[in-house]
């Protein structure tokens, strides 16, 4: 058995014979050096992922907190019969024949006036050029807010209306005189004589309600342009995909878990639900475009659409997360339910799924919170078209157009004047700190309802 | 096999190992208390003991095992050749290329039956080239009484061997490194007994080059392998001397119920 | 009668149903509610269900069926000139549904007699006139052949409905009566309902199946129009990509499959060493505290959307390497590239390799690392020599997820790797990619006729084959890796 020859025979070096212990080796300093080497690739990894995070964090914040403030200018309108209702019989067919134009006409007025009463300086500017100043996004809300309350007219109002693109990035530091220089939208002696208005207090900067109140704008009115319609549209987009996945998801978990025969379509569905979380979105969006748009007929751009398409994505997501939490329910509380007498059925909706019900939900809200950020299948279904008309109360409403926020994040961002890149990261602070608090809120039910069996 | 062999002498008298007043803590469990004990150069040496009575824990000390135990902290002197392991200046890394350990269950590394055993000099740079490791291996396993069975398929996984020739494969591994003791944490509880007899016969051979450390709970292996034996109980060391002496005439009565089978 | 009022009858009846089920039952056993087999509630049920489940089901069969046969009688009356080919036939079909819905509003507001919908012809009234004042626009003048089929379709489609609301009305109350007259005493009213609803569980099952099919059934017969309008050997070996919304256009997606695999493999570069040793780190190194910090910081990468990567694509790591690295080098002076897409798609899928190789490195057992640690290994050596080997199964599986992930996605290329089609080596070169490509061909003007869309579809198709059969590997990669330790 043991080779005893070989024992005898066989040398037995000792590397370091009667070598102290106190002493490092100097083959032993090159290892321990390698060791602290390797070590550091790993803080080195760590930092530079973590760096990363923090630099896309920061940058997002930096141009995008300015959204939430705007540039506005506040000085009295006097809103003259003669000009808006010419008839003086506050027809509103007749009224609404005076178009934005007028409107436009009516504010530059104003304001050409309030200069005037303050005694500001137009400089070399034109009075043409000074109305610039003005949003031309005002004048149409001018006379949404004239057609809404006729009364209004022949009066005198503090109107505060919002001021151009070019302005409210020259407040943020966005635009400067040099940048002016090479613009044909604005000029430099404007944005002096902005700098003269904000000394009068006429022109200010506010709080940007607008932003999450107006629907989207064309290219020329960055400083109009909200999420109005995305905020809908999201919100529609949620609920619709809460409504399908969850009943769907938990009764395909149930069966799944609790009630599925080995056999081989179990499998195939098994199969199909770890494979189906790996299909990139994409394709979701073009199985959408394909079979609800297609095929089936339904309303390009309409959040039902996009609703299918995210809970198809976002199911597998759902069903995994539920079965973990109903295979976590000890089977003695199934045994003690059956044993007096209840039928399998019974068992798994009175005793496990309310026991499992915390992890569901909070598997859910991981799943919606993912969700809420998919972007590329909404791309396909149309839900990237410009909408400016605030999609409908439910139920009908789920079939307008509307458009999601990452949807408008991506739109806003492949727009080119920068107003919108600026607009794009707003909106992705907005995205964020919905996300956080679905987080926080599914962090929250962990901790809350975490039981040890 | 050599029936019993409690009447075999004893070769040396040289302690290789001197532990002095050592405690082991588990955060706030005080595993070992105040255990004195010298470990015989080309000697075995038996650690037995009722399971959780210590034997283990205090095993892996003698080569700082514990210290990959975050909360595990151990206090008194153990000095190998006269100096203190847990000295600051000693590299535990280092420390342990001289004290090798073989665990309970057989763990080859899922790599050639060759590469599991050129482990360990390769790591240290024990060989200037391929023919001196080469020589090293086959060395170990013949030392180890592996090399007839593997010599043909020496790029065969480890893993794939039968749970005595992985043990055997760890003893090689283990002495490839050039240890001066090795530490043997049940190396036989996981194995059939005709593995066993083998490792034992084993053990008794590696004596003549090593210091060797036996933990087993198998009062019959203790008595086959080892010329010293300590006897351990609730982390106190009850019983230290010659094998024949602890099995023939114990002193303490606790050693005596333990071996007459009356605890364990 | 209106799908959602024939829905509240069926509801009403299910109702009803439910009653008198439930009290039958209860007076068959004269009132005592133990003497019955079930609970009585589940009579309720059995009886609601018998209501419920035929209606609804031969509701939606129909609402299936019926515009489909619709469809094509209408399309078969249609003079050959009109429905040519597909795309003929989808426009004109849009006409017709148009036209005909347009006469229902006229009607529905009082525009137009329901009689006058019924006969009139192109020669006495201005159709499109009558149908732009009621607001429904129209882009040309319509064809009398058109009116006469948009007249049909408005005929046959309320015959349809109204032979529905019969034909569901008849389901449903024979269903209420069958339900009811089973509720007796021994009918065992709990096994036939618990029947149903395990159905139901299994059908919400197998959605997943179905969407697997939906996804290749879509994809596979558009894809197959497109290869009857383009030829298949061009699609996969041509080199150059340059659609022309006129016609005549070079499909080929080697362009498009190699700036694909640029960016992933660049993605890769990334993404496997700073997740392996992220891992490697925490599983290994790292004290409990810093692990419970920095495991869910590197997770947070995860769960921001793409598109917020898009944007930082777009904005930031694009003009920076341009400014620090393209220019200078003389490497080119695009914001948008293989670099550009490759670092923040290798960045996104950091957590997710990490996260798998954590997994993976923990699944190795410690006896392994007990044996190297006696044998006098250092933790590196321990990590290099005994624990990535031992997981290395494992860590391939992971990256060949994180390799199928990041060549399906779309977000950050879409925004950071421009849409050039071309076959460069220059890393700092715009290059794009199948799901660029994608987005362009399907947003925006589509016609679902011409190779120039569908060309889509096949890209989608090799897209899935690919990320499919990557994730099926690697999955049967990791459950051997796992299969090895249980």
């Amino acid at each position: 058995m043991t080779d005893l020859a070989a024992l005898e025979t066989a040398p037995s070096p000792r590397a370091t014979p009667g070598q102290s212990i106190y002493v490092t080796s100097p083959e032993m300093k090159r290892r321990n050096a390698a060791e602290t080497r390797f070590r550091a690739y790993g803080l080195v990894a760590i930092a530079v992922s973590l760096t990363m995070l923090a630099i896309m964090l920061f940058t997002i914040l930096r141009d995008g907190s300015s959204t939430f403030f705007q540039a506005k200018l506040s000085f009295p309108v006097e809103l003259s019969e003669k000009v808006l209702d010419p008839k003086g019989n506050r027809d509103p067919a007749e009224m609404a024949k005076v178009t934005t134009i007028g409107y436009a006409k009516v504010l530059a007025s104003a304001l050409l006036a309030e200069l005037e009463r303050q005694g500001i300086d137009l400089g070399e500017l034109s009075d043409k050029e000074a109305a610039e100043l003005i949003s031309k996004d005002a004048p149409g809300g001018l006379r949404a807010m004239v057609l809404d309350n006729p009364a209004l007219i022949g009066t005198t109002i503090d109107a505060t209306v919002l001021a151009g693109g070019r302005i409210d990035g020259y407040l943020k530091g966005r635009v400067t005189m040099e940048s002016a220089q090479l613009d044909s939208n604005i000029s430099p002696e404007q944005l002096q004589l902005a700098d003269r208005l904000r000394t009068a207090g006429i022109l200010s900067s506010g709080w940007n309600w607008g932003f999450f109140t107006n629907p989207d704008a064309s290219d020329q009115r960055p400083e109009a342009a909200g999420l109005g319609v995305a905020l809908i549209g999201s919100a529609y987009l949620m609920a619709l995909v809460a409504l399908m996945c969850i009943p769907v998801g938990v009764a395909a978990s149930i069966y799944l878990e609790e009630f599925a025969p080995k056999n081989r379509w179990t499998d195939a569905i098994e199969v199909n639900i770890s494979n189906l979380a790996a299909v990139p979105s994409i394709v979701f969006g073009i199985l959408g475009l394909a079979i609800f748009i297609n095929f089936a007929g339904f309303p390009q751009s309409s959040s039902f659409v996009g609703a299918l398409v995210i809970s198809l994505m976002t199911l597998p997501t759902i069903i995994i997360a539920t079965r973990a939490a109903i295979c976590a329910v000890p089977p003695s509380i199934r045994d003690a339910a059956l044993g007096v007498g209840a039928s399998k059925m019974q068992t798994v909706f009175h005793n496990v799924l309310p026991l499992a019900m915390p992890g569901i939900l909070t598997g859910t809200i991981l799943g919606l919170a993912t969700a809420l950020g998919e972007t590329a299948p909404l791309l396909l279904i149309g839900m990237v078209a410009f909408v400016d008309n605030y999609p409908g109360l439910p139920l009908e409403g789920v079939l307008d157009p509307a458009t999601a926020l990452p949807v408008q994040v991506y739109s806003w961002a492949s727009r080119s004047d920068p107003a919108f890149i600026e607009r794009s990261n707003g909106a992705i602070i907005v995205l964020l700190v919905f996300l956080v608090v679905m987080n926080v809120a599914a962090i929250w039910l962990r901790r809350r309802f975490e039981r040890r069996w | 096999m050599k029936d019993m062999r409690m009447e075999s002498r004893v070769d040396s008298t040289v302690n290789k190992i001197e532990a002095r007043k050592v405690q082991v803590y588990y955060g706030a469990t005080h595993a070992i208390k105040d255990v004195d004990v010298d470990i015989a150069d080309r000697a075995v040496t038996a650690f037995i003991g009722p399971s959780g009575c210590g034997k283990s824990t205090f095993l892996r000390c003698l080569n700082r095992m514990n210290d990959t135990i975050a909360i595990c902290r151990v206090e008194g002197q153990i000095l190998l050749e006269g100096e203190d392991i847990y000295d600051r200046r000693v590299d535990p890394v280092q420390l342990r290329a001289k004290v090798g350990m073989v665990f309970q269950k057989p763990n080859p590394f899922p790599k050639s039956i060759y590469d599991n055993v050129a482990y360990g000099p390769r790591i240290h740079g024990l060989t200037r080239n391929k023919a001196e490791l080469d020589q090293i291996v086959e060395d170990c396993l013949r030392k180890a009484a592996l090399w007839n069975e593997v010599k043909d398929r020496l790029s065969a996984p480890g893993t794939g061997l039968s749970g005595g020739q992985q043990q055997r494969l760890c003893i090689a591994r283990a002495i490839a490194t050039q240890p001066e003791v090795l530490l043997m944490d049940e190396p036989c509880s996981a194995l059939d007994p005709i593995a066993t007899a083998q490792v034992e016969e084993l053990i008794d051979e590696l004596r003549h080059q090593f210091s060797v450390v036996i933990v087993t709970h198998s009062m019959q292996q203790a008595a086959r392998v080892s010329q010293h034996t300590a006897f351990f109980h609730l982390g106190h060391l009850v019983e230290f001397g010659e094998t024949g002496q602890i099995f023939t005439n114990p002193k303490d009565p606790r050693t005596e119920s333990y071996i007459t089978g009356r605890i364990g | 009668m209106s799908v959602a009022m024939l829905l509240a009858v069926i509801g009403v009846l299910a109702l009803t149903g439910f009653v008198l089920s439930r009290q039958r039952a209860l007076a068959s056993a004269g009132g005592n509610s133990r003497a019955l087999h079930s609970l009585p509630n589940y009579y309720g049920w059995n009886g609601a269900i018998w209501v419920l489940v035929p209606a609804l089901a031969g509701l939606s069969l129909w609402l299936i069926v019926q515009p489909m046969v619709v469809e094509s009688r209408i399309s078969a009356d249609l003079p050959a000139a009109l429905v040519a080919d597909d795309s003929a036939r989808a426009l004109t079909m849009a006409d017709v549904r148009r036209v005909a819905g347009g006469l229902d509003q006229a009607v529905a507001q009082g525009a137009m007699s329901e009689a006058k919908a019924r006969e009139m012809s192109t020669g006495a009234v201005d159709v499109r006139a009558v149908l732009a004042n009621v607001g429904v626009a129209l882009g040309s003048n319509v064809s009398p052949e058109v009116l006469s089929a948009a007249q049909d379709y408005r005929a046959m489609t309320a015959w349809g409905a109204a032979a529905r609301t019969i034909l569901i009305l008849v389901l449903a109350v024979a269903g209420l009566f069958w339900g009811v007259s089973r509720a007796q005493q021994d009918y065992r009213a709990r096994i036939a309902v618990e029947r149903v609803v395990l159905g139901i569980l299994a059908l919400a099952s197998s959605i997943a199946v179905f969407t697997t099919f939906g996804i290749i059934w879509s994809m596979a017969s558009e894809t197959y129009d497109f290869f009857t309008k383009y030829p298949i050997q061009d699609f996969f070996f041509s080199l150059t990509w340059s659609p022309n919304f006129r016609g005549n256009s070079d499909l080929g997606m080697i362009p498009l499959l190699w700036g694909t695999l640029y960016i992933s493999a660049v993605s890769l570069l990334v993404a496997v060493p700073i997740g392996l040793f992220t891992a490697i780190y925490l599983a290994e190194y790292a004290s409990k505290p810093v692990r419970n910090w920095v495991k869910p910081l590197i997770e947070i990468i995860a769960g921001i959307p793409t598109v917020v990567f898009g944007i930082f694509a777009l904005v930031t790591v694009g003009p920076a390497l341009r400014d620090w690295f393209a220019e200078p080098l003389g490497l080119g002076n695009s914001g948008s590239s293989v670099m550009t897409a490759g670092i923040v798609i290798g960045i996104l899928n950091v957590p997710f390799i990490s996260s798998l190789s954590d997994d993976i490195i923990n699944a190795v057992p410690q006896s392994l690392r007990d044996g190297s640690y006696g044998l006098g290994a250092t933790k590196s050596e321990t990590v290099r020599q005994v624990i990535l080997p031992a997981a290395l199964r494992g860590i391939v599986g992971a990256v060949l997820m994180a390799a199928s992930r990041a060549i399906g996605e779309t977000m950050i290329v879409v925004m950071g790797a421009g849409a050039a089609a071309q076959l460069s080596l220059n890393p700092f070169d715009a290059l794009t990619t199948m799901t660029v490509k994608i987005v362009g061909q399907l947003t925006g003007d589509t016609d679902f006729a011409s190779p120039e869309t569908l060309v889509a579809f096949a890209l989608g198709m090799t897209l899935f084959v690919i990320t499919l059969g990557l994730n099926v590997f690697a999955l049967y990669i990791v459950w051997k890796y796992k299969e090895q330790y249980e």
